[in-house]
């Protein structure tokens, strides 16, 4: 059983019924050519791959409307919120959060690197990766999450930092408020 | 058409490009079967810099030395085919590329594989500078003066590609002018006839590789800059560059070059479909829009590979943003190119043979790693898949089973008018076509399940929840890898002309081998090559295994200094030399301050100061406390190790 977010459901749901077609259509034209027309029709179709051009712009239009809403970018965690400051280092992270983080409340992670780039990755205590952002020396990245459930989250690393980037993983707990 | 000259001149230099990209081929592959091993069977695995290092090895070798590398030979013969000989300058372009090429790559496995150099194909500053220990700054040097090799053979490669496809002759110009005729070869002429004129509209092969041929020249010299600075931070010159710039310049080249493997590809589609469909591809004006999209958007789309940077204070997040419709706009030439290829195929005469069976293929490979391609593109999307298998899955379904499928459709296509000799064995090249296909379908689709579920990317050992998928797809790769030695052994047997003299059909489509052969004979060739090269292998890495094992036996000299604890029930005893090394590859000296390691961090306290206990160490090392985190992946015997160098250093 897989235990996966929100996101790659859909994703999986909607390119599994894109390669389905996508198969289906690919095997139609392989044995198209069992049976080859007589006259040429190359006219039409090189006149309808303007239609087809138009199909494709508005696929990829309301794709870009229905998702460009849900960009992870500029998320604040308001008063209410609680503000977890997060250093990677090779290999390792250190989660300093002053209170128990707790359930409900908007949390904003403050990451930094100290040396190299390294992914902030979080998965939840049945090991769904439920947000990540990448931490870049010199810089701030806040990530602003809600955690809904308590337990033992897992932090690992999500950008290749050198020989030691599979063992810079850590833990965190979260309590009902 | 061109003279025979021309077309000699154009065959000499496709076969070299095509021997030598084969070849790296050859070793790239069988680094990336290690590396598979290596994580699915806890016997067989390597020690955690190599496997990086294999791994920076493996994609630089595979995409650039194999596929960009492949691709860029076949676009001279595709130009010849199409009457644009290669000459002059662009001649003297091509040769030079050639040896670029094939000394850049030397020079990445020589300071990968034997110089431990490990930061990734990306060496994403500053990496290439925090080897911990593994590589010094003079393996970064190396490294990054063999990329620049190979990034030069690129830029020569365009202006090679450039010179060749403004050929005014062959493009039956009107007018002389240098922007016409470079309008010209971008299909311009198209979509203004009065002004891009010409007496006979341009092939559709020469769009996709007078686009490429622009824009790599655009997105190669920034990262020149890049390897330059690299190059002189490793000799002391320079001082360190901002990270997030070098991260957008990495990204401003590692997008286009992915289509440096895909546009010339295209243009390889749109020469050889047709022939085998018997049939003009079938293609409207609207094509050139797609590719006049292609030239502005193709350098434009970096930053979709730093969806997930957006650090305050900066303006990544409005840059990723702004790159989202850009890239979807780059899905519109793949889009026309599929419908175009797909409608010249439709219910034509298509002769089916392995080489139009794997350009068909190809195309299949093409249209997932496009659909796999969209998730990637879109922010909301990414999210969850960003730097998980998933991509590894995507670019091997792109790299492999397009880009790779065409290389080896166009050689079985090819390699008879190219050489003058029949393809040995279709029996061959039919199951090499199928095997790969197939196989790489459920190779790479394990890849992209493993991802859906937040597999991560880049690490030698996987978490152990994603053991059992990895371990199925162990067969998987071997069954691949050996799939490929058939390609191998057919290429070379055809150049040593046992398959016979060539011929070819009305269309210009090689028959089979004339020369009458007992089947039989090929498919036991088949099975004792497969069957001699897994074994040779297999007993190389058991080989490699044994020895590491004895290797690291004799290296173990029983040691006792630091008592751990006073409680006297402690047994295990700290070697503070071993500890020393523990202490350097876990980067203590990141937050701690131990002048002994000329460590200064500051982060967390100072050990010269605080002087700690072996039995204190021992403690927040295994349990961590508040900021420092325990460190699981150290054993106990590795604990009391760093213990007792941590006293021993602090009470001198």
């Amino acid at each position: 059983m897989l235990l996966v977010s929100h996101t790659a459901v859909i994703i999986t749901v909607a390119y599994s019924i894109a390669v389905i077609l996508g198969s289906a259509i690919s095997f139609a034209i392989f044995r198209s050519t069992s049976r080859p027309l007589e006259e040429d029709r190359s006219g039409i179709w090189s006149r309808r791959e303007a239609t087809w051009l138009v199909i494709m712009i508005l696929t990829l239009f309301a794709l870009l409307l229905g998702t460009i809403f849900y960009v992870p970018y500029g998320e604040t965690a308001g008063p209410r919120g609680q503000v977890v400051r997060v250093v990677g280092v090779q290999y390792a992270w250190a989660v300093d959060a002053p209170q128990p983080i707790v359930t409900g409340r908007p949390v904003a992670f403050l990451a930094r690197s100290r040396d190299v780039a390294h992914g902030f990755g979080v998965y939840n205590p049945s090991g769904t990766l439920i947000f990540q952002a990448q931490v870049v020396a010199d810089h701030e990245q806040k990530i602003v999450h809600t955690f809904t459930d308590p337990g033992t989250y897992t932090v690992h690393c999500l950008e290749f930092c050198g020989a030691g980037h599979h063992l810079m993983s850590t833990t965190f707990e979260v309590k009902a408020p | 058409m061109i003279d025979e000259r021309a077309r000699a001149i154009a065959r000499q230099l496709t076969i070299r490009y095509i021997v030598w990209s084969s070849i790296i081929l050859a070793a790239s592959g069988l680094l990336g079967v290690v590396l598979r091993w290596s994580q699915s069977v806890p016997q067989a695995r390597v020690g955690d810099n190599f496997w990086y290092a294999m791994m920076t090895a493996h994609g630089l070798g595979a995409f650039v030395g194999w596929g960009a590398f492949a691709v860029m030979g076949l676009a001279w013969w595709v130009l010849a085919g199409i009457g644009f000989p290669v000459r002059g300058f662009g001649l003297a372009m091509a040769r030079l590329t050639w040896w670029l090429m094939v000394f850049g790559v030397l020079g990445v496995i020589i300071t990968t594989i034997f110089m431990g150099f490990a930061a990734s194909w990306v060496f994403l500053y500053p990496l290439p500078f925090y080897g911990s220990g593994n590589w010094g700054d003079w393996a970064t040097g190396l490294f990054s003066f063999s990329v620049l090799l190979a990034g030069l053979a690129i830029v020569t490669w365009c202006f090679g590609i450039l010179h060749t496809v403004m050929n005014r002759e062959a493009l039956q110009s009107v007018s002389g002018s240098i922007v016409k005729r470079l309008g010209l070869s971008f299909g311009w002429g198209f979509l203004m006839p009065r002004t891009f004129a010409a007496k006979k509209p341009v092939p559709y092969p020469v769009i996709p590789l007078a686009v490429i041929g622009l824009d790599m020249i655009i997105a190669t010299l920034p990262l020149a800059g890049l390897l330059v600075w690299q190059i002189f931070q490793s000799m002391g010159i320079v001082g360190s560059a901002n990270d997030l710039l070098a991260k957008n310049i990495l990204w401003w080249f590692g997008h286009p070059v992915v289509y440096l493997l895909l546009f010339p590809a295209v243009a390889v589609y749109y020469w050889l479909i047709p022939r085998y469909a018997g049939r003009d591809l079938v293609a409207g004006h609207v094509i050139a829009v797609a590719w006049t999209v292609a030239v502005i958007a193709n350098v434009f789309v970096w930053a979709h590979h730093l969806y997930l940077d957006y650090p305050s204070g900066t303006a990544q997040a409005q840059i990723n943003t702004a790159m989202q419709p850009i890239t979807f706009a780059l899905v519109l030439p793949s889009a026309l190119s599929l419908y175009s290829l797909g409608f010249t195929i439709y219910r034509s005469r298509f002769r089916w043979t392995p080489a139009s069976t794997a350009l068909f293929f190809g195309l299949v490979g093409w249209l997932l790693a496009g659909l796999s391609g969209i998730v990637n593109a879109t922010i909301a999307l990414d999210v969850a898949v960003h730097n998980t298998l998933w991509i590894v899955g995507h670019f091997h379904h792109m790299a492999m089973l397009n880009i790779g499928l065409l290389i080896f459709g166009a050689i079985y296509a090819l390699l008879p008018e190219l050489s003058g000799k029949a393809l040995y064995s279709e029996r061959m090249a039919w199951i090499h076509v199928w095997i790969t296909f197939v196989v790489g379908m459920i190779f790479f689709g394990l890849w992209l399940v493993q991802g859906l579920d937040g597999a991560p990317r880049r690490w030698s050992v996987l978490p152990s929840n994603y053991d059992t998928l990895t371990r199925i797809s162990l067969p998987f790769v071997f069954i691949l890898a050996a799939a490929q030695a058939l390609f191998f052994w057919n290429v070379m047997q055809t150049l040593r002309g046992k398959g016979g003299v060539a011929t070819f059909d009305e269309r210009g489509i090689p028959e089979p081998s004339k020369v009458k052969q007992e089947s039989s004979v090929h498919n036991i060739e088949a099975a004792v090559m497969i069957v001699a090269l897994v074994l040779a292998f297999t007993f190389a890495v058991g080989g490699y295994l044994v020895g590491r094992e004895a290797g690291s036996d004799g290296g173990n000299t029983p040691t006792t200094t630091a008592e751990t604890g006073g409680d006297g029930t402690a047994a295990i005893t700290g070697d503070a030399e071993a500890g020393a090394e523990v202490f350097a590859s876990s980067s203590c000296g990141n937050c701690h301050t131990l002048e002994a390691a000329g460590a200064t961090g500051n982060l967390g306290p100072s050990f010269d100061e605080k002087q700690p206990s072996v039995a204190l160490v021992i403690d927040r090392v295994t349990n961590g406390l508040n900021g420092m985190p325990a460190y699981p992946q150290l054993d106990e015997q590795q604990i009391a190790d760093v213990a007792a160098y941590v006293q021993e250093s602090t009470q001198k």
